[in-house]
């Protein structure tokens, strides 16, 4: 009786609010103390009161995988479903971050992808330390936007699977939202003109960083990258009219790239001064395979001292690679390519 | 390298290849890639003894070809 969702409840995502939480995380909450003892005929109140209790988030911990406090009311929540209005006022509320912390759980459970957004983006500036317990039952200290950032771009957090939540692109550009306007936006602009006025120092960093800056920068990115694009595609023009790189890259001739990528040992040596970006790679070795006939004087020369350059070290080259990905077996080359994506070494046979 | 076989008793019976200085831990992650459960989510057994992720299969003396069992957590 007191697992069963209230029959009044709506359905979330076609389904029992409460299947959220995966079985058998379920089956633990309700065999917790906590529930039974504390969660026992909650409403949205005396639920609020809990969840100022709090003083950590986190999942499950353990050898027989312990709910936290913290999981135990995000499932309460579940089954008593709360109006938006309260869990609005939970994120709204400033001097209990933990309840904070839960009502934004809760909404991005729950919550539409345009609410999500809207309600939790502002708490990327509240920079309050939060306990966190980890799997292993240590606590490390982590910060609330940094609970945040986890739940908009992760999906599986606190030992719960996350819905899919729309990009925040695809929002802006059904107009839905806005484009995301941060609190440092004036800072960062300073720091843009400093840097313009300086010269043209570090793009190249700063587009490397791309993935760990905010999204409100992807403007300013863009526009970066847009205004360096014509020196890169001035460069590319030299070496060769690569319509076809682009081609085979948006078709999905992976394999076939693969398989040539494997034949090409050579391209190893050529790996230092490529900057291990596979594109430029790729642009080379087709560049020498396909455009000799093609390319100009200038190419043609420098093409031919490559490969002379490389013709005594190719025997050498055959050696095989550190990671065993190019193993004649094809079953054992597939796992040692599983493993290096997951960062282990490789077969030893 | 040996290879290992863990078996769910629902399913679920997956060989996987591994080295035998890899811990219990690297294993989970193989089996994790191969049947799509998450890799923290899966609790590796043999009858009672639940495998502890940190010990090298070299040292529960996981021999080639031997069977684990497969449960979740």
């Amino acid at each position: 009786m007191a697992n069963r969702t209230d029959p009044l409840a709506k359905n979330i995502r076609g389904t029992n609010p409460q299947n959220l939480v995966e079985k058998i995380v379920r089956t633990k909450i309700y065999q917790h103390t906590f529930w039974k003892e504390q969660c026992f005929g909650l409403t949205a109140e005396t639920l609020v009161d809990k969840a100022m209790e709090l003083d950590h988030l986190g999942g499950t911990f353990g050898g027989n995988r312990k709910p936290t406090p913290f999981l135990c009311l995000i499932l309460k929540m579940l089954q008593i479903q709360p109006e938006k209005e309260i869990v609005v006022e939970f994120i709204k509320n400033d001097d209990y971050k933990y309840v904070r912390i839960l009502g934004a759980f809760y909404l991005r459970l729950t919550g539409t992808d345009v609410d999500v957004y809207r309600y939790l983006e502002p708490l990327y500036n509240d920079y309050r330390k939060v306990r966190q317990k980890l799997s292993d039952g240590r606590f490390s200290l982590t910060h609330v936007d940094e609970v945040i950032e986890e739940l908009l771009n992760k999906d599986y957090s606190c030992d719960i699977a996350m819905p899919r939540l729309k990009k925040r692109w695809t929002l802006e550009q059904n107009g839905l939202l806005e484009p995301r306007k941060s609190v440092l936006e004036d800072d960062f602009e300073e720091e843009e003109e400093k840097e313009e006025n300086e010269g043209i120092a570090d793009k190249s960093e700063d587009e490397k960083d791309h993935h760990r800056k905010s999204p409100e920068r992807e403007r300013e990115r863009d526009s970066d990258r847009r205004r360096d694009s014509h020196r890169h595609r001035d460069r590319d023009y030299d070496r060769d009219y690569d319509m076809d790189r682009d081609y085979d890259r948006e078709r999905g001739r992976g394999r076939e790239r693969d398989r040539e990528r494997d034949r090409d040992h050579y391209r190893e040596r050529d790996r230092d001064r490529e900057r291990g970006r596979d594109r430029e790679r790729d642009r080379r070795d087709r560049a020498r395979r396909r455009s000799r006939s093609r390319s100009r004087d200038r190419k043609r020369n420098e093409t031919d001292d490559v490969r002379d350059r490389d013709e005594p070290k190719k025997k050498k080259e055959k050696k095989m690679r550190e990671d065993g990905t190019d193993h004649p077996d094809p079953e054992i080359a597939e796992q040692n390519r599983l493993r290096a994506s997951l960062g282990m070494k490789p077969l030893k046979m | 390298m040996i290879e290992v076989v863990l078996n769910d008793r629902l399913g679920k019976k997956v060989r996987v290849k591994c080295n035998e200085d890899e811990t219990i831990g690297d294993l989970k992650k193989l089996v994790a890639a191969q049947t799509g459960t998450r890799a923290e989510n899966i609790r590796i057994q043999k009858w009672y003894n639940i495998y502890k992720d940190h010990i090298t299969l070299k040292d529960y003396e996981i021999h080639d070809g031997m069977g684990l069992e497969l449960y979740y957590n």
